[in-house]
């Protein structure tokens, strides 16, 4: 009973970051388990994601300078943020940290789970999750339950394990 | 008018919160530890099973509230190279939790030497350390006493700090009531110099 109290409701995931980070193939990646060639997004995408019997309406909304203004409109019963970082993208990780600061803040988000994506793990020169960690401020976050995960989502290399995480704070924070 | 009612609400439900850090080697039980500390004081709370909780790569937040005290705990990864954040949190912690793997005797030196590194920091001067021998449901495993053997070396980093050796097992349960109790008695006795997180809690 347990079980089918929690399958029938679906939580509301955004997927987040700058433009280029990767959302879109993570999103699709969990989707259908494929890699798909993207274009970048403009708008969002939506699609329902199942996950170990846990349903999840996940958004992946377009990471463009332009268009990250409207994320907001997103906000509102956001359960998790999966916040996605070209790990290779140095120069720009201050943006990236920025954008993530700037959106933690926002009263909508209070509650909700944050989980990020060291994305682009299988490039060269990729940062490791500490320096990831490190370079988004994540150690200020001091109300907040966070985790971090080194992934590709070209290979598909740890999003399981990201996946396994975020379906636990879930299921045992309602 | 609302919120001036929500204000003086606010005002006499007001807690003093505490910082505890929970911190130690991957694999200690830190995770666990919380876990149980959070279902033995809280009376709703509905934690995850023991057997689904996973190595913690980021932070692990926990509340529990004993009279007007709240202690809100953060619980850290232990792995080696996220050893690197723990000094982040240091400067805001009224209290340290440091979990030993009483079933690992190999690695108890390692433990030891990361607690010495912790407690060089000038950040936690004067902060109370809760050491905890945990995982003493399992046969075999060390005895407070040998432990202490091992840490009795850190006694010139422990200084005048408040420090205490307590057996414990996240799992039964054991020490669990004990130790948080030895550290709110810390955190209230160590007001004066770290005074409680005084913004308004919501």
């Amino acid at each position: 009973m347990f079980a089918s109290l929690f399958g029938s409701k679906e939580m509301r995931i955004l997927i987040l970051g700058l433009d280029g980070a990767g959302k879109t193939t993570i999103l699709y990646r969990l989707q259908v388990g494929e890699v798909v060639t993207t274009i970048p997004t403009i708008g969002f995408n939506v699609e329902t994601v199942t996950y170990k019997n846990l349903k999840f309406q996940v958004w992946d909304l377009g990471g463009q300078t332009s268009i990250r203004p409207y994320w907001r409109c997103y906000y509102a019963n956001t359960d998790a943020i999966i916040y996605v970082v070209d790990s290779c993208d140095k120069d720009r990780l201050g943006i990236s940290k920025s954008e993530l600061v700037a959106m933690l803040e926002e009263e909508e988000l209070k509650k909700a789970i944050l989980v990020v994506f060291a994305n682009k793990q299988d490039m060269e020169g990729a940062l490791s999750k500490t320096e990831v960690t490190n370079a988004l401020g994540l150690t200020a976050l001091k109300s907040r339950t966070w985790s971090i995960f080194a992934t590709s989502a070209v290979k598909g290399d740890g999003l399981t394990e990201a996946m396994d995480w975020l379906t636990k704070q879930l299921s045992s924070g309602q | 008018m609302f919120s001036l009612l929500y204000g003086l609400w606010k005002y006499l439900f007001r807690k003093d919160e505490f910082f505890v850090l929970i911190i130690g080697l991957d694999n200690a039980g830190k995770t666990t530890f919380l876990e149980k500390t959070q279902i033995t004081f809280n009376k709703d709370y509905k934690g995850m099973p023991f057997d689904k909780i996973t190595t913690t790569v980021g932070l692990n937040m926990g509340k529990v509230e004993i009279g007007s005290t709240r202690l809100v705990f953060w619980d850290l990864g232990g792995q080696e190279e996220l050893q690197a954040l723990w000094d982040k949190y240091y400067a805001e912690s009224h209290a340290v939790i440091y979990v030993i793997d009483s079933s690992d005797p190999d690695r108890l030196e390692e433990s030891r030497l990361a607690f010495d590194e912790m407690l060089k920091s000038e950040a936690l001067h004067g902060v109370p350390v809760l050491v905890l021998g945990n995982k003493q449901d399992l046969k075999g495993c060390l005895s407070v006493s040998d432990i202490k053997q091992e840490f009795n070396k850190s006694s010139s980093l422990i200084g005048k700090r408040d420090c205490h050796i307590q057996a414990s097992s996240g799992l039964t349960g054991e020490g669990v009531d004990d130790g948080i109790n030895w550290v709110v008695q810390c955190v209230q006795r160590n007001v004066y110099r770290r005074p409680p997180h005084s913004e308004e809690i919501s």
